[in-house]
């Protein structure tokens, strides 16, 4: 059996504290997180916790990135123009990794970090500089603003305006399903600012204060009645034309630039919390099997599966985590990546629905409780960020190179 | 690491090569000796044994070249060899056969020209003088001509892999035991890792027949690789190739371990196995009735592709043999680090 984790800290590996070398040696970086995720008492508050709801949740996580925040840990990865301590995308995927090892969660509002702030602090990195400090702290956090009644997978056809008058634009229109929106602090939006028809051409990317008059935000539960998303209306709200996230009119090669991060990262990062999941229901299970329960025909099979398919994910967004890091410019073929984060968050959590059984519907511990949240979250892998099917036709057009889709 | 490891454009070269002499169904072992493949191996043998697996798959090709991977890690455990050597694989997986009974298992080919053949046998209680051996493999040399005489011709899915069943080969002559320690265990590994790269060149190739059929054949008036239900299956039979290149990759960097990286390698096993069955359903649907007849090569590859998934271990089997430690409470691996 292979070990790839190094067993307790030594004395020399948690001396390590000098960020440049932090910043320049990721194994450095790596075994110090360990060493430290290993000994912080501060951190069991974390461990096996549930909520009563997502907005306790939330907040709570937002605390946890505090407490990273100040010992240094998840500054790594950003730059220090915007609040971090330098490093790449490596950094970050130690961290969640790490935390996942730890039994930590990995803070919610870290989801939306890895989506919006990539495209921040390249594309405006003055906004960076003001708001990224913030948020690596868990103060505050932003939704993504790209979803819109009319515009679901056809994400170009969006409505939401933003009309030019003098330094300022002024938004009127609104956004559906935004993660995290009720709670968000800012939002950044991808709204119109070309003629109704000018599709991915007239559209431009711009932050605002979520508290701005004239923004009105109405949380929506998912069906575990968790309040996950939020539906957002503008009505004539001004923004600072200098709140533009890249050029006006540019907004759709902001938007897929940043679906490097959305998909790669997100994948890693659900992997990590994939194999922690795992983890929990192998433990709950053996606890069941002790007390007398049977599982179901073919359990075992099922869960070696689903591991494998988990270490099939890390092996390939580390990859790509990797070819971000490095620079590259990573296309189309990140869909292969989402495809098969699909597949394991699927499989995973109906695995779990099916071992949990009786429990899994009839069950009101909190443990259970969570799995069924989970349960209803994990579907939405399928459809978020661009659904399974969205990623089948990118794979088909412009992977394999198939002549395009009938019309 | 401190060998310069292959580089892509010698890669390609061999690769070409390789293609050359395996299409033309010329001698495979006299071509590498030529191409000086024992260094290119040395050199960089992830990359190499890839190489030469995937091609071998992609051309359908049989040869014994698996049973060096296999000995090339048994060499140590055993007596010096007599004259060219094969293995008999196990019929199920990596379980070695039962030496009190007669002996069964699988032959890549036929025993021209060999002198000995290598028997990996279930430790005997008795053999286990080391009792962290128990559980383990021991090697058995029976010579060529006694197994010889035990062998048919396999007649089943795949009647051109080449192979010969083994049926009740006598036990009795074979010379003594020697406990294999942890190489079976090690050669069980790098097979398992040279058979996904054998796996991933014929899926390759079944897929590109698929584009290619599905790109020219015209129906309703449009060519059916416009039709949305061919375009995603054949979109997710490129996903399951690449989580196996993958997971391939990752699988070598722990193959200097003292275990051969055994518990990466069942992985990428079992996760080559899903990824031929995921392949060759869609191409076999997109492809229609071409698909299913001799008139197409497609049918080579499934045949291909399920025998390879027998050897060391097919995909249900491993799965449920991981489930079930995982279920017992072995770590679960994280594997992959950034
Ligand atoms: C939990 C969750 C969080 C989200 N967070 C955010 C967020 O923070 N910000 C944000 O902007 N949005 C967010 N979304 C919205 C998400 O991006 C959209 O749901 C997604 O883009 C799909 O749009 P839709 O739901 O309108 O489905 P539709 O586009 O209506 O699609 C419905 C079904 O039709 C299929 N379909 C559509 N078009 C095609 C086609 N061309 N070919 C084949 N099938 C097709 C889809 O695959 C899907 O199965 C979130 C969604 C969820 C579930």
């Amino acid at each position: 059996m292979t070990t790839t984790t190094a067993s307790g800290p030594t004395a020399t590996e948690a001396a390590v504290t000098d960020p440049a070398v932090l910043r320049d040696d990721l194994d450095a970086y790596a075994r110090g997180l360990r060493a430290w995720l290993a000994s912080e008492p501060a951190l069991d508050r974390w461990r096996g916790r549930h909520y009563p709801n997502t907005e306790e949740r939330i907040a709570d996580h937002g605390l946890l990135m505090g407490v990273l925040f100040r010992a240094g840990w998840n500054r790594y990865g950003w730059p220090e123009s915007a609040g971090g301590l330098g490093g790449d995308e490596r950094h970050r995927a130690v961290l969640y990794d790490g935390l996942a090892a730890a039994g930590l969660p990995i803070p919610a509002p870290h989801l939306m970090l890895e989506t919006l702030g990539p495209p921040v602090v390249h594309f405006a990195p003055e906004l960076a500089a003001a708001y990224l400090p913030a948020y690596l702290r868990g103060e505050q956090w932003w939704g993504q603003g790209f979803s819109e009644p009319e515009a679901g997978s056809d994400l170009a056809s969006l409505r939401c305006r933003a009309r030019r008058e003098g330094d300022t634009y002024v938004l009127s229109g609104s956004k559906l399903w935004t993660s995290h929106g009720a709670t968000s602090s800012r939002l950044v939006c991808l709204v119109r600012t070309g003629t109704p028809e000018s599709r991915h051409r007239g559209l431009s990317m711009i932050m605002l204060d979520a508290d701005a008059p004239g923004v009105t935000i109405r949380p929506i539960a998912l069906a575990s009645g968790e309040n996950e998303l939020a539906e957002v209306f503008f009505d004539d709200v001004v923004v600072p034309a200098s709140n533009l996230v890249g050029e006006e009119g540019k907004g759709w090669a902001v938007a897929m630039y940043l679906l490097q991060w959305e998909r790669a990262m997100y994948a890693w990062l659900s992997a990590a919390d994939a194999l922690r999941r795992l983890r929990d229901l192998r433990g709950q299970v053996a606890t069941r099997l002790a007390a007398g329960a049977r599982l179901p025909d073919g359990s075992a099979a099922r869960l070696g599966a689903v591991y494998e398919q988990i270490i099939a994910l890390r092996a390939r967004s580390a990859a790509t985590v990797r070819r971000l890091a490095a620079g590259d410019t990573v296309g189309p073929e990140a869909s292969v990546d989402k495809v098969l984060l699909a597949t394991v968050e699927i499989s995973l959590f109906d695995l779990a629905r099916d071992l949990l059984g009786t429990e899994f519907v009839l069950g009101a511990t909190d443990e259970v409780r969570a799995w069924r949240n989970e349960w209803w979250f994990s579907r939405s892998a399928t459809i978020l960020g661009g659904s399974a099917e969205v990623q089948r036709t990118i794979i088909a057009d412009h992977v394999l190179g198939l002549p395009k889709e009938a019309k | 690491m401190t060998t310069p490891g292959l580089d892509d454009a010698t890669a390609e070269l061999l690769a070409g090569s390789l293609r050359e002499v395996l299409a033309e169904g010329g001698d495979l072992a006299a071509a590498l000796a030529e191409l000086g493949w024992a260094e290119v191996l040395a050199d960089d043998p992830a990359r190499a044994t890839t190489l030469l697996f995937a091609e071998h798959g992609r051309a359908l090709a049989h040869s014994r070249v698996l049973d060096d991977v296999l000995l090339a890690e048994l060499a140590g455990a055993l007596p010096a060899a007599t004259g060219p050597r094969a293995l008999l694989y196990p019929l199920h997986s990596d379980q070695p056969a039962d030496p009190r009974g007669p002996l069964t298992g699988l032959l890549l080919g036929g025993l021209d020209g060999i002198t000995e053949v290598v028997v990996p046998t279930a430790l005997d209680a008795a053999d286990a003088g080391d009792p962290a051996d128990a559980g383990g493999a021991t090697l058995r040399i029976l010579p060529a001509e006694l197994v010889a005489a035990a062998t048919q011709p396999v007649r089943g899915f795949d009647t051109a892999a080449g192979w010969l069943t083994v049926s009740a080969a006598p036990a009795g002559a074979a010379g003594p035991a020697t406990p294999a320690g942890e190489a079976w265990t090690r050669a069980v590994a790098a097979g398992r890792r040279a058979l996904a790269a054998e796996i991933i060149g014929a899926c390759e190739a079944a897929l590109a027949i698929a584009v290619a059929h599905t790109s020219a054949r015209v129906q309703y008036g449009r060519s059916i690789a416009t039709f949305q239900a061919v375009r995603h299956r054949l979109a997710e039979a490129h996903v399951a190739v690449e989580s196996l290149r993958s997971e391939l990759t990752v699988a070598w960097g722990s193959a200097g371990q003292a275990d051969g990286g055994a518990w990466a390698a069942r992985l990428v096993k079992l996760r080559a196995g899903f990824a031929q069955a995921e392949v060759m359903r869609h191409a076999v649907q997109v492809c229609g009735a071409m698909g299913l007849s001799l008139e197409s090569e497609l049918h080579r590859f499934v045949a291909r592709t399920a025998a390879l998934d027998l050897l060391l271990g097919d995909y249900h089997t491993l799965a449920e043999q991981l489930g079930t430690e995982l279920l017992a409470g072995a770590e679960l691996e994280p594997v992959v680090a950034i």
